[in-house]
């Protein structure tokens, strides 16, 4: 019976073969889309549980409260780890590890920058990185030594043994190979391709060994001995900070490691979500995907309901149960289905290396592992099913003596069914139009907003090196003036898009005692504003004409904070000394281009400055000016490789998320619409055929081929027509939902829906057209002869 | 074996009611060989419907081998059906999906036969009916009649007590149904299956020994041969 129904199954499907197409590419589609989006939401929810005990790891996060805002960050003091080791039972382990860095490493001639961490010995018992060779007792415990990740030994030895061999640490620190690990995760949040001892770190830099209960700068981890001690740790740990320092504005708190990449955005000191809300659009996107397949192959099934009706009033009058009928449906749409996986099978290969280029991650289909199976098995009987359900009870309800005496079936509630369920296509496809059409509107509205400073033909060059030198620095841009590549030059204490270096710190006269801001703070060379290419609002910036060490330059959201009426001459503290502004800058985007500056103060440091910010003379091609630059840094310092980042592309990666959900929605979104196509070409399809007669005999009426299509395509224009106007609204909510994040954002225009229902009924006419015009101008005759 | 007490059937539409059959009263006995005839709209397919349980009457009583019809549950009737019934129709309706040995087979899987059982017993009716050498062609590559004898070897697999044929020869040139007629013919007597047949000809109806005319969906009996 089973194998009957089979062959019979694979038989329709042969028989016809365009339908079949249609369904079968319309579900492969689907699928395909749906297994590319489960595998990245999978790669995303799997971020950092690697490790055999993330889900005792926590993180510390550190609350500062300022009577405008509680500040959330995971950065903590230097002393909290001992403190909690010695004061807070059920802690199983902590650690303290740094913010990943690039740094200078050596082996022989080889010189390769790549990221460090410095950590304590116990960041590797809560992390458990596979440590390949060496021993795993002794790692980070001597102060020199060093733990590669398998690639950089490979980039830096060769196929050489590494165990126990030298390496030097931006040609400073002889550090001994103490063991190899295994490259981390892509999906991991620590990123790094070696790790110092933290021991080293502190012995580098005097100011880190002092630091105190104030500095906040290293990532502090914890491992509970079990789950339930969460409270009660949890209790401990908020007045850890109030308890060590007087009048501290702080608290901590524990974040899982599990939760950091995903819920990573606080609001007053709670964990607001983050990227996770992302990772549900994804995966609703996906299921959407596939539902509009499988309801194309509903349509379809039960539009071409009439020619199996024989079939079903014939099996029915020789004996035949409902049940085994349905079974005998839902066993061609499981076949369909399985036909559909396979085809999403190859589809999906072919278009993962793209899809990892365009999300710039490294999905890979991990064959070996059950799970992988079991959800493509479970996917592939969960659409056959959601799919054959509706025409199998359909199909199987048909009354064998109607059928058999060839009574029309269709009756009008799979009409109805079918109509709903294109409106249903059509809303889906209509919505991600317009929530696409937003998205890149507040995109390109975000990158065409004045940042406050031209980035383009700006470069910024670490200091690293002999370069630290103050005389070689002026060295430097001598001779970078010189090549003529470069019209002007400045020095910044940080990238021009980097974040961070922010305190509360600042004071001044009439300051109200509770009163704390946050600003960014940054020392700049002479030149800063025709380098950059921005403005002053009012006063000078540093210059090599006057003695500047005092000096201090606000920009606009600083004198707004302070509230100065009369910035120029006011004295400002900062931190312990009182410096003088002479000028007022304009804002420029340094951190988020969604929301407005920060407050930011600059004054002038050479010590303090560590990017050479560059602007390329204009006259001149932009291969040869950079060739030049790196033939000056090479000259000047040899022994590191040149470190410089062009301004804008740097500063394109602060639009990464957003771009990420367009480009998705962009791709998903037409899988989507080409699939509802699908749908509407088969409707049309069987329409055309089924009216066949009915047009004939309005042809010989005298009816012309416009008025046929005309009429033919009413329907289907009506239908898409009413799917637009549910999506509106639904749309409407949708991107004003996402807006509401952003501070600036576009205001909705009609564009989007215009585009919406204009692009809708344009496909929708086109696909259909593409049937109905064979039929329109087919030769009446040839359908009323046989009647 | 067969019983029918007062049969009505009609169609109620906006109050109106059209009637199909009036007070059938009628029985059908083992072995017998009944034609029912009548005009075209005289109700013959719905009781040829009715005694094959395709359709139900809207009132009266129905009795199969003993077996109240109407109040039997729909599984009960689909199992008396699928042992007792077997149907001939005048479009053939066989399934195009499926080879002639397939269709043939189709039944015997409904009634749950094993395979080595199904296979020998399409095996003994195609060599019946001397088609072995079209057992794996589809039902469009054969001629009408040849495509009515597959649907009477798949009426027949099934050892049915009863067929019931609607119009059997009326898609089929003279030469086809005279072969068609004489098959019944032969089933009736040597096989002594009972056989109820619809038909328009006069000739065909003389095949059997009693003949039921409809008018107007009111029976009158007659009896052509007795024996």
């Amino acid at each position: 019976m089973f194998r009957l129904n089979l062959k019979i199954a694979w038989r329709n499907l042969w028989k016809n073969k365009g339908y079949t197409l249609i369904n079968a590419g319309g579900l492969a589609i689907g699928l395909a889309s749906c297994m590319l989006l489960l595998l990245y939401v999978s790669y995303e929810w799997t971020y950092d549980k690697q490790f055999s005990n993330y889900d005792k790891t926590y993180i510390v996060f550190n609350n500062s409260t300022t009577p405008n805002e509680v500040f959330t960050w995971k950065w903590t003091p230097r002393v909290l780890a001992r403190e909690i080791r010695e004061k807070i039972p059920g802690v199983a382990h902590v650690s303290r590890s740094s913010f990943p860095e690039e740094k200078l490493i050596s082996y022989g001639r080889k010189n390769i920058k790549k990221n460090v961490v410095f950590a304590d010995t116990e960041f590797l018992k809560i992390l458990d990185y596979k440590i390949v060779k060496g021993n795993a007792d002794k790692v980070l415990q001597d102060v020199n030594t060093i733990i590669l990740t398998e690639s950089t030994a490979r980039s830096l030895f060769g196929n050489e043994d590494p165990i126990n061999k030298m390496v030097k640490l931006e040609n400073l620190e002889a550090l001994k190979v103490e063991a190899i690990v295994k490259d981390v995760p892509l999906n991991s949040s620590i990123q790094f391709d070696y790790l110092l001892p933290w021991a080293l770190l502190e012995r580098r830099d005097v100011g880190i060994r002092n630091s105190d209960w104030g500095n906040n700068f290293c990532l502090t981890l914890v491992q509970l001995q079990d789950n339930e001690l969460f409270g009660q740790v949890s209790v401990q740990m908020k007045g850890v900070f109030k308890r060590n320092e007087q009048g501290t504005n702080a608290d901590a708190f524990l974040h899982p490691l599990s939760k950091w990449h995903l819920y990573s955005n606080f609001e007053n000191g709670v964990s607001v979500g983050g990227k996770i809300s992302q990772i549900r659009i994804f995966f609703i996107l996906a299921f959407c995907v596939l539902l509009i397949a499988c309801v194309n192959f509903m349509n379809l099934s039960t539009a071409r309901s009439e020619k199996r009706a024989k079939e079903v009033g014939v099996r029915k009058a020789i004996g035949s149960s409902r049940s085994s009928l349905i079974g005998q449906f839902m066993l061609e749409s499981i076949l369909l289905s399985l036909i559909g996986m396979v085809v999403a099978f190859m589809l999906m290969e072919i278009c993962l290396p793209y899809f990892n280029g365009l999300l710039n991650i490294n999905l890979i289909v991990n064959y070996s592992d059950w799970k992988f199976w079991s959800v493509l098995i479970g996917l592939t009987l969960f659409t056959g099913l959601l799919a054959g359900s509706y025409p199998a009870f359909y199909l199987s309800s048909f009354e064998p003596v109607e059928v058999l005496k060839g009574l029309p079936v269709a009756g009008n509630s799979s009409l109805l069914v079918r109509k709903v369920l294109v409106v249903f296509q059509f809303v889906f496809a209509a919505c991600l139009i317009i929530c696409t059409a937003v998205i890149y509107q507040q995109l390109n509205y975000i990158k065409n907003k004045p940042i406050g400073y031209n980035k383009a033909g700006l470069i910024e060059i670490q200091i690293q090196g002999n370069l630290k030198d103050e005389s070689r620095l002026v060295l430097l841009k001598d001779r970078l003036l010189k090549t003529g590549a470069v019209s002007s030059l400045t020095y910044f204490s940080m990238g021009l898009n980097e974040t961070g270096n922010s305190t509360f710190g600042i004071g001044w006269q009439g300051k109200a005692p509770n009163y704390s801001v946050l600003f960014n703070y940054r020392s700049a060379g002479y030149d800063f504003i025709k380098t950059i290419g921005t403005s002053m609002v009012a006063g000078r910036a540093f210059s090599a004409q006057f003695n500047d060490s005092l000096s201090l330059v606000l920009n606009e959201a600083a004198v707004k904070a302070i509230g100065l009426k009369q910035p120029l001459g006011a004295v400002v503290r900062v931190w312990d000394k009182q410096l003088t502004v002479i000028g007022v800058i304009k804002d420029f985007v340094m951190e988020s281009p969604y929301q407005k500056a920060a407050p930011m103060i600059m004054y002038h440091r050479m010590t303090e400055v560590s990017k050479v910010i560059v602007r390329l003379n204009q006259a001149q091609n932009v291969s040869t000016s950079v060739h030049a630059i790196d033939e000056v840094m090479k000259e000047l310092n040899p022994e590191f490789p040149v470190d410089r980042k062009f301004v804008d592309e740097e500063f394109g990666q602060k639009f990464k998320d957003e771009q990420l959900l367009g480009t998705l929605s962009n791709w998903f979104g037409g899988f989507a619409v080409f699939i509802s196509c699908l749908g509407l070409l088969g409707l049309a399809l069987f329409m055309a055929e089924q009216r066949k007669k009915e047009i004939s005999i309005r042809k010989v009426l005298g009816a012309s081929t416009m008025n046929v299509l005309t009429l033919l395509n009413r329907d289907f224009i009506k239908l898409v027509a009413i799917a637009n106007l549910i999506a509106f609204p639904l749309g409407y909510i949708i991107v004003n939902k996402w807006l509401s994040a952003y501070e600036f954002r576009v205001a909705i225009s009609i564009l989007p829906f215009a585009i919406a229902i204009g692009l809708s009924l344009l496909i929708a006419v086109l696909t259909v057209s593409l049937q109905s015009f064979k039929v329109a101008r087919s030769n009446p005759i040839d359908a009323l002869k046989y009647e | 074996m067969i019983e029918l007490k007062n049969i009505e059937k009609y169609y109620a539409n906006k109050g109106v009611k059209s009637y199909v059959l009036r007070h059938v009263t009628t029985n059908i006995k083992q072995g017998e060989f009944v034609s029912i005839m009548g005009p075209s709209g005289a109700g013959k397919s719905s009781l040829l419907n009715i005694l094959g349980m395709l359709e139900e009457p809207t009132y009266g009583q129905y009795e199969f081998m003993g077996e109240d019809v109407v109040s039997l549950s729909e599984r009960k009737r689909v199992e008396l059906y699928r042992n007792h019934i077997g149907f001939v129709f005048q479009a053939y309706h066989l399934i195009d999906e499926m080879t002639v040995a397939e269709n043939i087979e189709a039944p015997l899987l409904y009634k749950k036969v094993p395979g080595s059982e199904r296979k020998s017993r399409v095996a003994d009716i195609l060599d019946r009916f001397n088609m072995v050498a079209k057992s794996d062609l589809f039902p469009n590559q054969l001629s009408g009649g040849q495509q009515q004898l597959v649907g009477i070897a798949r009426a027949l697999v099934a050892h049915p007590t009863i067929i019931l044929a609607d119009e059997p020869t009326g898609n089929l040139q003279s030469v086809q149904a005279l072969q068609i007629m004489d098959l019944f013919k032969k089933l009736n007597e040597e096989d002594g299956i009972t056989i109820v047949q619809v038909t328009h000809s006069e000739v065909n109806a003389v095949y059997g020994n009693r003949t039921l005319h409809l008018l107007d969906g009111v029976v009158n009996e007659e009896r052509n041969k007795i024996g």
